[in-house]
């Protein structure tokens, strides 16, 4: 088989010095399905946004069909017959499932529309393809899956021949993911090829027939699907990382602080996310959770905080039930909270530093005087958490956004642990920000644990989990897979098998540790 | 005084003293291609508004009007709500004003309170409809408070034409107020100040709103500056997410600040019935409602900055109509000054930004070896470095 794509030694360095791919080698034949998995942060996104054209490398060569391109802009790519399928489905919700996919290239008759001809293209290609969609549909009302084959048919549309398709199934069900792979082969027969982002392994045995693992934008290895288990993958994307040079204490660990109890969450689209949660959280005590992004770690931060509703379960704080209620008072029973979406929860951009730092504590005495705020205090204040946690910044009045991203960082960690928390709930402390402020908001948690509070560590980083936490749990398509009561005693390789759902505890071995 | 200059607000008002200098002069040159007098049309347009006490009267009562109107939109932009519902909340607060000033039995004084206690409260309620349906159902306050204004306006007109008008009126009106019960002038009751008292007493109608509206002003920064409310408004507009993450109940808020803005159009409505017109009248608003927004933006959405921005606008108001009479220009021209006015001042805003955006894509071409700036970047938020 002769190649089609061949990313030649790709280099890409982000302005903030991000690394995201190092030197990577990625070939694709013709009228194969290639997946390429990663863990999160492993560089699969940008390489196939390079190919795509929305990213420009730093270094490298990209050859399609044996030339060599330079794509400056997704419009380059499309001519070159690439065309990809966004984790985000980029839609127009009120125009039609046909008028979404001519979208941009709409036949025309006369100098209008032409509407019939709209609809018998969306027709012949749905047929053609096996991809069913009701093309007088608003796309609006019509479920994921179909979306995502509108989705596919626009790239179709426009004559790609190559399809990358960004972990497809993220947002399907079942049944829904059974269609697409069904659709999928279909494409292949008729001679297209796939390039398939995702971190299930379980998919990538499934339906493709070659596969790259990326680890920390570098590339490991590809190979033909057939000659490896699941657990060679596993270990070849999660692989064996130094522990970060953490000094902790030996735990102390005291009483139940909350008590998390069959927590489930359905998404908008219906999908259940997460399935009868349970465990506990105890004073003087990091508990990790790990697990590839997209098993349910943001949902369960996200309910456990009151920002979304559950689909039933209990979350006991001090007695009292705190699930489903509002932030307010979630945060009342102690419970603080560091976001995972940092920009967009976590701070009001073109809010003052000072009055960031008081979004949960204003109505209360001494911030209120009064009817009115006291400002000399929460200048007062906001200088010391400044200097305490050491936010770089002439002062606390400028906005927000004029401090880099570790810095932002501090002032929510500034908050949420000046509040003296009961519990804390970590999510991506750390995710995106400089080492400095890396290491230290790492010791701030840790310091937080040892003078007894409790902590629930949600993170991406596999070696950040394991070397904060005293206690793992891995999550896995929304359950609960294993749970490790000594975090210093379980090796990556094993953690990884739980994490991809390879391997899995019983009920009852679960239960004395949860 | 050196700090005074390097700060902010004269920093602001230089702007506009810019944006506004330069519109007048676009404005003159427009003028030269349109008059035989030029110069004579555009002294009557500049002057005019301070030529006799009477008009400078004009220009005051307006003024107020107008200040008020920009406070209300400083409140609901605050929250980031593009709510413009503020002319039908005027127009049914002066019903309610003049209702109660022609028809309640109660001697002058708590009269007049109830009136505008009735406007205030008015204003706030009508707010509601837009309000809930936007904190509950996410309904679009822009199109429902432009609705409810149509509404209201009905209203207005029903309620005048069936119940207030007499069949001995000359225009859709009601009868005046009688003097007692509409506010008195500004200038307070002491015989030194009798000659002056009785001069403006005649010819121009500036009250006592004068001192409502500076409280009202002082008032307003308060509320939304140094108080928890106003820490929760000003939360909930510029990052709802972040509000609701940090406990903040967004739908009270944002609720909250379309009543507190209503309260204070139901005053302009007070203004309008007691102290300009001095009957309810048909068309009493005429579309002044959406003025409000051109002040907020000329003051930056800063209560303080309404005042300035108030009178300014009020003042090139009062000038179309002076120069409208007594020359050959139309008043269309000064529309076409205050655009330019507007214009200027919100691209002047745009300007740091458009610094700042070239200035970031110098730096990321001297990184990147002339490669296109990383969009990325800025969503990453690493862009800005302290």
């Amino acid at each position: 088989m002769k190649p089609i794509v061949e990313m030649k030694n790709i280099v890409k360095i982000y302005d903030n010095g991000v690394v995201a791919n190092n030197g990577v080698n990625f070939t694709v034949n013709k009228g194969e399905i290639h997946a390429l998995v990663g863990e999160n942060g492993a560089g699969k996104s940008t390489l196939m946004k390079i190919l795509y054209g929305i990213e420009q490398p730093t270094e490298g060569e990209i050859v399609i069909d044996g030339k060599s391109v330079s794509f400056k802009s997704s419009m380059d790519a499309i001519d070159h017959k690439i065309g990809m399928v966004h984790q985000n489905f980029m839609l127009v919700p009120s125009f039609t499932v046909a008028a979404n996919v001519v979208l941009g290239n709409e036949p025309i008759k006369n100098g209008f529309i032409d509407k019939d001809q709209v609809l018998n293209v969306t027709k012949e290609l749905s047929d053609q393809f096996g991809l069913f969609v009701q093309p007088d549909a608003i796309v609006d009302s019509v479920n994921v899956g179909q979306r995502q084959r509108v989705e596919i048919l626009k790239t179709l549309y426009r004559k790609a021949e190559i399809l990358i398709l960004d972990e497809p199934t993220a947002v399907l069900t079942p049944q829904e993911t059974q269609d697409l792979f069904k659709a999928i082969r279909t494409l292949v027969h008729q001679g297209k090829t796939v390039i398939f982002i995702t971190h299930k392994l379980r998919e990538v045995k499934e339906i493709s027939d070659r596969v790259t693992v990326m680890r920390h934008g570098k590339m490991i290895g590809t190979v033909d699907t057939k000659d490896v288990t699941r657990e060679q993958m596993a270990n070849m994307m999660v692989g064996r990382e130094v522990f970060l040079n953490i000094s902790k204490p030996t735990m102390k660990r005291a009483e139940k602080r909350m008590e998390i109890q069959n927590i489930s969450f359905i998404s908008e689209t219906g999908r259940p996310v997460l399935r009868d949660v349970s465990f506990n959280l105890y004073a003087g005590e990091i508990l990790g959770i790990a697990g590839v992004e997209g098993n349910g770690q943001t949902e369960l931060v996200e309910v456990l905080t009151g920002l979304k509703r559950s689909a039933g379960g209990q979350a006991v704080v001090k007695g009292k039930n705190v699930l489903d209620r509002t932030p307010r008072e979630v945060r009342q029973k102690g419970v603080s909270h560091i976001p995972e979406d940092r920009l967009t929860n976590g701070v009001a951009l073109k809010e003052s530093i000072e009055e960031n730092l008081i979004v949960d504590r204003y109505f209360s005495k001494p911030y209120k005087k009064g009817m009115m705020l006291d400002y000399r205090l929460i200048e007062n204040k906001g200088k010391d958490l400044i200097r305490q946690f050491g936010i770089l910044t002439p002062n606390g009045k400028l906005p927000v956004e004029s401090l880099s991203g570790g810095n932002m960082q501090k002032v929510i960690v500034a908050r949420e642990l000046s509040s003296n928390p009961y519990v804390l709930i970590a999510s991506q402390p750390t995710r995106g920000i400089d080492v400095g402020a890396t290491e230290f908001i790492r010791e701030e948690l840790v310091r937080l644990r040892t003078e007894g509070c409790a902590v629930l560590l949600v993170s991406a980083d596999l070696s950040e989990v394991m070397s904060l936490s005293d206690r793992i749990v891995t999550l896995y398509e929304g359950k609960i897979t294993g749970v490790f009561p000594d975090a210093a005693k379980v090796s990556e390789d094993e953690l990884g098998l739980f994490m991809l759902g390879i391997k899995h505890q019983t009920n009852e071995e679960m239960e004395k540790f949860l | 005084m050196k700090s005074f200059f390097e700060s902010k607000g004269f920093r602001e008002l230089l702007r506009i003293v810019l944006a506004v200098s330069i519109g007048l002069a676009l404005g003159f040159i427009i003028t030269l291609f349109v008059s035989e007098d030029p110069v004579g049309a555009y002294k009557s347009f500049l002057l005019g508004p301070l030529s006799r006490l009477n008009r400078i009267g004009d220009w005051l009562e307006e003024s107020l009007t107008l200040i008020l109107l920009g406070l209300v939109i400083c409140i609901v932009f605050g929250a980031s709500q593009w709510y413009i519902g503020v002319e039908g909340q005027m127009v049914l607060g002066a019903m309610a004003a003049g209702c109660v000033a022609l028809y309640v039995p109660l001697p002058p004084f708590p009269r007049i309170l109830l009136a505008f206690l009735a406007a205030m409260v008015v204003g706030a309620l009508w707010g509601l409809i837009p309000a809930l349906l936007k904190a509950y159902y996410n309904a679009n306050e822009l199109v429902t408070s432009l609705m409810m204004n149509s509404v209201a306006l009905k209203v207005f007109e029903y309620i005048l034409k069936t119940f207030i008008m007499t069949p001995k009126s000359r225009s859709i009106s009601s009868e005046f107020i009688d003097k007692p019960f509409r506010l008195p002038t500004f200038i307070p009751d002491w015989p030194f100040l009798q000659t002056i008292r009785e001069l403006w007493e005649k010819q121009t109608s500036v009250t006592i709103m004068v001192y409502i509206v500076i409280a009202a002003v002082i008032v307003v920064y308060y509320l939304l500056f140094k108080t928890p409310f106003g820490y929760e408004l000003r939360t909930v507009g510029l990052n709802t997410k972040f509000a609701h993450y940090g406990g903040i109940n967004v739908k009270r808020t944002i609720i909250m600040s379309i009543l507190v803005s209503g309260i204070v159009a139901g005053l302009a409505g007070a203004h309008l019935t007691l102290a300009i017109h001095n009957k309810i009248i048909s068309n009493m608003t005429s579309g002044l409602g959406f003025e409000g927004i051109n002040i907020a933006i000329l003051a930056g959405n800063n209560p303080l900055g309404v005042p300035i921005a108030g009178l300014l606008y009020g003042y090139l108001r009062a000038g179309s109509d002076v120069m409208e009479r007594s020359s050959d220009v139309s008043r269309e021209l000064v529309f076409v000054i205050q655009a330019m006015v507007l214009l200027l001042v919100t691209a002047e805003r745009l300007l740091p930004t458009i610094q700042k955006r070239v200035a970031e894509f110098k730096e990321s071409n001297d990184s990147n070896n002339g490669s296109k700036p990383d969009l990325n970047k800025v969503k990453e938020g690493d862009s800005h470095v302290a």
